[in-house]
């Protein structure tokens, strides 16, 4: 999952550079930590934070696949 | 399926969440590389998600042909096809609204670039059409103003086309962001 949230970041950003993603696991779900520029956190949240709940979108249904919980922060 | 506990973001953002990129000129698919790219995302996506579908991209706007129809369909199908229909096709429209960013699309061409699972947009159509006329004959007979659930632009917009020049009412969108709902009200003579 880290390398789809990766993917997506770098296609949405205007600096795709500084795109860095960890997953940090935990004992009741693994957090995908995703740190971009902070002018790309716009592109990254989207409208209404429509973007980031469509990427939550997606870890919740690999969750569900995976049967293992993931969870995203974005950081700065 | 989102987790409303989880905090959006450490920190508040330093600017505007959100940046339109300038409109210029005519909005065109440059269609070869669309392909190319969705290609790219959603081969990563099924395969990081596990999930069971295929796809199809078809041009259904192709040579000019059905005014009106998208220039590209994404079509899924398989065993996870309920998983994408879920909550309103939660999963199919998140995948849409992803590969509409990854794409860099002009927001005048989302509608050019259509996501689908068996016949969800089809059946949802209608479903909209329909609710809108029995809606608005309510409202005629009872004289009560009828609101409708929190819908996208894109469905509300479907509604307020159906009953563009019906007798006897009148349509709104009320509220803002999510919440903002379509509203029928009778129009007295």
């Amino acid at each position: 999952m880290k390398d789809l949230v990766e993917a997506v970041a770098k296609a949405l950003v205007d600096h795709p550079e500084q795109v860095q993603v960890q997953a940090v696991p935990g004992e009741q779900a693994t957090v995908i930590e995703l740190r971009v520029h902070p002018g790309d956190l716009g592109k990254i949240i989207g409208r209404q934070g429509r973007t980031a709940k469509a990427i939550r979108t997606l870890l919740s249904a690999s969750s569900l696949k995976l049967n293992k919980r993931y969870t995203l922060d974005i950081l700065e | 399926m989102s987790d409303p506990g989880t905090p959006a973001f450490r920190k508040p953002p330093a600017r505007p969440p959100f940046h339109r990129e300038p409109l210029q000129g005519e909005a065109r698919l440059d269609r070869a590389r669309a392909v190319e790219e969705l290609k790219r995302f959603l081969d990563l996506a099924v395969r990081e998600m596990h999930l069971a579908v295929e796809y199809e991209i078809t041009s259904p706007g192709e040579g000019g042909q059905g005014p009106g129809e998208p220039e590209i369909v994404v079509a899924f199908r398989g065993a996870d096809q309920d998983l994408l229909l879920e909550r309103n096709a939660e999963l199919l429209l998140a995948l849409e609204h992803i590969a509409h960013r990854w794409l860099r699309l002009d927001p005048r061409l989302h509608d050019q670039v259509r996501f689908d699972c068996g016949d969800y947009r089809a059946t949802r159509l209608e479903e909209l059409k329909l609710s809108a006329r029995v809606a608005a004959q309510r409202v005629r007979e009872t004289g009560q103003p009828f609101q409708f659930n929190p819908m996208s632009s894109r469905e509300r917009r479907i509604i307020h086309l159906e009953l563009t020049g019906a007798a006897g009412v009148r349509t709104v969108s009320e509220g803002s962001g999510d919440r903002r709902q379509l509203v029928i009200y009778p129009v007295k003579k």
